[in-house]
């Protein structure tokens, strides 16, 4: 049971604290010497799911699991959810309102993004119930 | 005297005996270098980026750049003071040629204004923006090599950030290499009898310690001298300079030994760097909270649409230096006052400089082995049991960061039992709620 896990809290519509948590963990990640590419792939992953609850979803809890073969990391948040999750995976689909396009936000990019850099992604989300996205890193996978 | 400070061969030294032990320097060290132990301070070299928040913070007067005294020019053969534009500002009112002319006075043989180089690099650094934008290649966005403080910082903390660091030498290496070849050819001398001495605002350099030169020099670079250590003397000098009524500038054959410009005086401040250069997508930030807050983001992958970043340690920027000698607003209003007199606008030859860039003449030797590489992430790693250990201390003190124990922080407190550098026992909380250390490490094993 070598285990860590660390939760953050992340406030939805709080662009000022948005991707602390992710920062976090990156940083808790080179502390453990993990290689800077899974390190960047998390954070860029974690990064985005905080940025879709910050802009899209509702509070929620950013949570993150570190073991020696894997890094898990869940955002889960309380929001509207998504409507179609299929759809919300494609690139360019977004339903982000003008005010965040103008902050350079709403490519549609965000999940996509996630899928890329991840080994694996579920997107658990239905109308009304929240949504909550893990996303699983392999060590050694794609690490020199 | 310098066997009380320990330290020597790093940015800054510490004066124990000096030392109260008020703990105000540990909470505001970037990179948590400093602890307080047995109520005097000690020095992490390896940590320490020479920011010189030390040498603001203490009120004792127990901190002290590793800088060269005057007396040192007397060991000198062919002595050059080298001058950034932030000298000027702290003499607000004081033309140009009246402190190069002080500083002649203090026993300089040659002064050199370092504006001529701020343009060499500015041409540089554009054409290699204009080329890679061009073909796309270059790893956006590009951070300005100029704070050496902010090289320091990625080099420990953000080893993964090496490559965006913009490959052209910084100015002050530019102006080195330049002035030693120019002076050894005027006097027929060998370059070892030309000692350079670069007026500095931060305490960026390890010293004269010859063991660790600065790579970014060739020949170990010039001695650093800070400005607030010879302001006194210098100020002296100018005033009794601006007495006479003309003292004529001697050895002024060189183009640039006196040519100071607006555009120079800009790079003092924050954004200089980048308000006169034909780069369209760019930042400036200052502070060092600011530029680590930044590092943080590029390395998550923003900013990938910005070419360039200038980043300076100090607030304000360079004006803001640790070893500057006026307020930095004051400083700031000067440069403000003088950039109105003397405009703005490029007077070198564009040819000439493209010709050098061609001839890869302003690349720094950074990526070849033994100057900026990494070495790796240079904070302390853990296991993920050593971790969890450190998590679980930090619940049990679930304190408030007094620093009481020497460290700055509970977390920090945390790591240095966990590597065995402290003791559960200097924690006030801990022990004022009667925990025992073996009480404390049975709780950290669960
Ligand atoms: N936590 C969430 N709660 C509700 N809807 C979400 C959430 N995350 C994503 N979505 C929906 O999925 C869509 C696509 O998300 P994605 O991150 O791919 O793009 P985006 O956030 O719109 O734009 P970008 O991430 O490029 O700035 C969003 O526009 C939104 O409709
Ligand atoms: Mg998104």
């Amino acid at each position: 049971m070598n285990r860590l896990r660390r939760t953050y809290p992340v406030r939805h519509g709080d662009f000022i604290h948005a991707g602390e948590a992710s920062i976090h963990v990156k940083n808790t990640l080179k502390s453990l010497s993990y290689c800077p590419d899974l390190v960047r792939r998390v954070a860029i992953c974690g990064y985005e799911a905080e940025m879709n609850l910050v802009m899209h979803g509702g509070d929620g809890v950013l949570t993150v699991v570190i073991a020696a073969d894997e890094i898990r990391l869940e955002v889960a948040d309380t929001g509207p959810g998504i409507e179609n999750t299929e759809l919300a995976m494609q690139e360019g689909y977004s339903t982000a309102r003008d005010e965040y396009r103008e902050m350079g936000f709403g490519a549609g990019m965000g999940l996509p993004n996630m899928k890329r850099n991840s080994d694996e992604i579920t997107v658990d989300s239905s109308p009304g119930q929240g949504t909550a996205v893990t996303m699983v890193f392999s060590v050694g996978g794609r690490c020199p | 005297m310098n066997s009380v400070h320990h330290g020597t061969g790093c940015y800054v030294s510490f004066d124990t005996s000096l030392c109260d032990g008020c703990t105000r320097c540990v909470k505001g060290c970037p990179t948590k270098a400093l602890r307080v132990r047995h109520g005097k301070v000690v020095h992490m070299q390896s940590a320490c980026i020479g920011c010189g928040n030390c040498l603001r913070i203490c009120h004792t007067g127990a901190v002290r750049a590793a800088t060269t005294d005057l007396s040192h020019l007397k060991k000198s053969r062919i002595s050059v003071a080298l001058v950034t534009p932030i000298l000027y500002a702290q003499f607000p009112g004081v033309l140009p040629r009246d402190i190069l002319k002080g500083l002649k006075r203090l026993g300089f043989h040659h002064t050199v204004d370092m504006s001529y180089f701020f343009e060499m690099f500015q041409c540089a650094t554009e054409e290699f923006v204009r080329e890679n934008r061009e073909v796309g290649k270059a790893p956006w966005p590009l951070i300005s090599p100029v704070c050496p403080v902010v090289m320091r910082l990625i080099q420990t903390r953000f080893p993964s950030l090496i490559p965006h660091i913009h490959p052209i030498m910084r100015p002050v290496a530019i102006m080195a290499k330049q002035v030693t070849r120019i002076l050894s050819k005027h006097y027929g001398v060998n370059e070892g009898f030309i000692s350079m001495y670069y007026i500095n605002p931060c305490p960026t350099k390890k010293g004269d310690d010859p063991k660790t030169p600065d790579q970014s020099f060739t020949n170990g670079g010039p001695y650093a001298m800070g400005i607030c250590d010879i302001y006194t003397q210098l100020a002296k000098e100018v005033e009794h300079v601006r007495s006479l009524d003309d003292i004529p500038m001697t050895f002024s054959s060189y183009e640039f030994e006196q040519c100071t410009s607006g555009d120079g005086l800009l790079w003092g401040m924050v954004g200089g760097e980048i308000v006169a250069s034909h780069i369209e997508k760019s930042l400036s930030v200052s502070g060092i909270d600011e530029t680590v807050s930044m590092l943080e983001k590029i390395e998550m992958g923003l900013f990938r649409d910005i070419e360039y970043i200038e980043l300076r340690a100090c607030t304000e920027g360079c004006i803001g230096g640790a070893l500057t000698a006026i307020d930095k607003y004051l400083a700031k209003s000067a440069c403000q006052r003088m950039i109105n007199l003397l405009g703005t606008g490029k007077r070198l030859n564009r040819d000439r400089i493209n010709r050098l860039y061609e001839k890869e003449w302003f690349f720094s030797r950074r990526t070849e082995q033994g100057g900026l590489v990494s070495e790796g992430f240079a904070g302390h790693s853990f296991t993920i049991e050593e971790m969890r250990k450190i998590d679980g201390l930090v619940q049990l003190i679930n304190g408030r960061d007094c620093a009481a124990c020497g460290a700055p922080d509970c977390r920090t407190f945390a790591e240095d039992v966990i590597r065995g550098d402290a003791s559960a026992d200097d924690c006030l909380v801990l022990r004022a709620r009667g925990l025992t250390v073996a009480q404390v490490t049975e709780y950290m094993n669960r």
